[in-house]
């Protein structure tokens, strides 16, 4: 009965030996495994063009998929809009309002100096790409 | 009475409570995630009753999946509680406290990897590697917890279920 007593002990022994250095394996695997969540892969450049003309600049770095999430990130940058089936329509950008009803004006987006396709929710962002959001006066 | 069949009456009454215990274990601590009862409890029915956990633990799944809905994670307790009695049929000759908290450690601690092997299906080895690496803070949770609870409770209950093993079988 000692004898088994005994060999019961050690494998006792070896589990709990066996607990902690797999414990310690898991969270090194963790650490390693684990997909970094520092900083964004992807450097943006922003900049927004208000009704004086005036230029306001900002990087982001960001592993937002499209650009409303990039905008989120932006330190500094704020908008609003309106939310409709086609994603948001950004009205109102650093505190100024475009109000096409009044005015026709309106807030373009810019990829690269190129006039973007999408809205805000569906316009795919990558390395490097400057976006230009200029406050425009639709004339007739 | 002589037995007709491999399964008396005591032994279905004996299987409704197990599966009763198991599930409401179960339920009463769903709400601290990855800390519960059932790991013990399996290991303990095993070590006592034998065979009879092979009718339980279908009918605690079926019982699971009916209550929460049968998603991803009910294709996991199909394999990973029978996994949990067979390892522990395997060892059923240990006696030390110190080998069935740590097993029972160790079995939280790879449920995650176990639970793992239906993404390796459904969505490929970087998926299931992926869902496993994200859940590791929860698996050493489960593992610790389970030791624990394990340590604090496999005694009383053995010598509960042992009394009652007596009077009855």
């Amino acid at each position: 009965m000692q004898t088994t007593d005994k060999k019961s002990g050690r494998k006792g022994l070896i589990a709990v030996i066996a607990l902690i250095v797999l414990i310690a394996a898991f969270a090194l695997a963790y650490t390693l495994l684990s997909p970094s969540a520092s900083e964004g892969s992807k450097t943006l450049t922003i900049q927004v063009i208000d009704d004086n003309g005036e230029t306001t600049s900002y990087t982001v770095k960001t592993d937002a998929e499209y650009l409303r999430q990039a905008m989120d990130e932006t330190d500094g940058l704020t908008y609003e809009g309106t939310e409709s089936e086609y994603g948001m329509y950004v009205e109102t950008v650093n505190g100024i309002t475009a109000d096409y009803n009044t005015d026709g004006a309106y807030w373009a987006f810019y990829v690269d100096g190129e006039y973007c396709n999408y809205g805000i929710d569906s316009q795919p962002v990558n390395d490097g790409e400057v976006y230009t959001i200029e406050y425009t006066v639709y004339t007739y | 009475m002589k037995k007709t069949s491999g399964i008396s009456v005591k032994d279905i009454a004996l299987i409704g409570m197990m599966t009763a215990t198991i599930e409401a274990a179960k339920d009463a601590l769903s709400i601290l995630p990855n800390v519960e009862l059932v790991t013990l409890l399996i290991i303990l029915y095993t070590l006592f009753f034998g065979r009879r956990i092979l009718f339980v633990i279908p009918i605690f799944v079926i019982l699971q999946g009916m209550l929460h809905g049968f998603g991803l994670w009910w294709f996991m307790y199909l394999y990973v509680w029978p996994i949990l009695a067979f390892l522990t049929y395997l060892f059923r000759r240990q006696t030390s406290l110190i080998f069935w908290s740590a097993f029972s450690g160790l079995f939280g601690l790879f449920f995650g990897a176990f639970c793992s092997l239906v993404y390796l299906v459904t969505s490929g080895p970087a998926a299931a590697l992926a869902w496993w690496v994200a859940g590791i803070p929860f698996d050493v949770l489960h593992g610790v917890s389970n030791a624990i609870l394990c340590l604090a409770l496999f005694k009383p209950l053995h010598f509960t279920l042992r009394k009652l093993k007596n009077a009855w079988f």
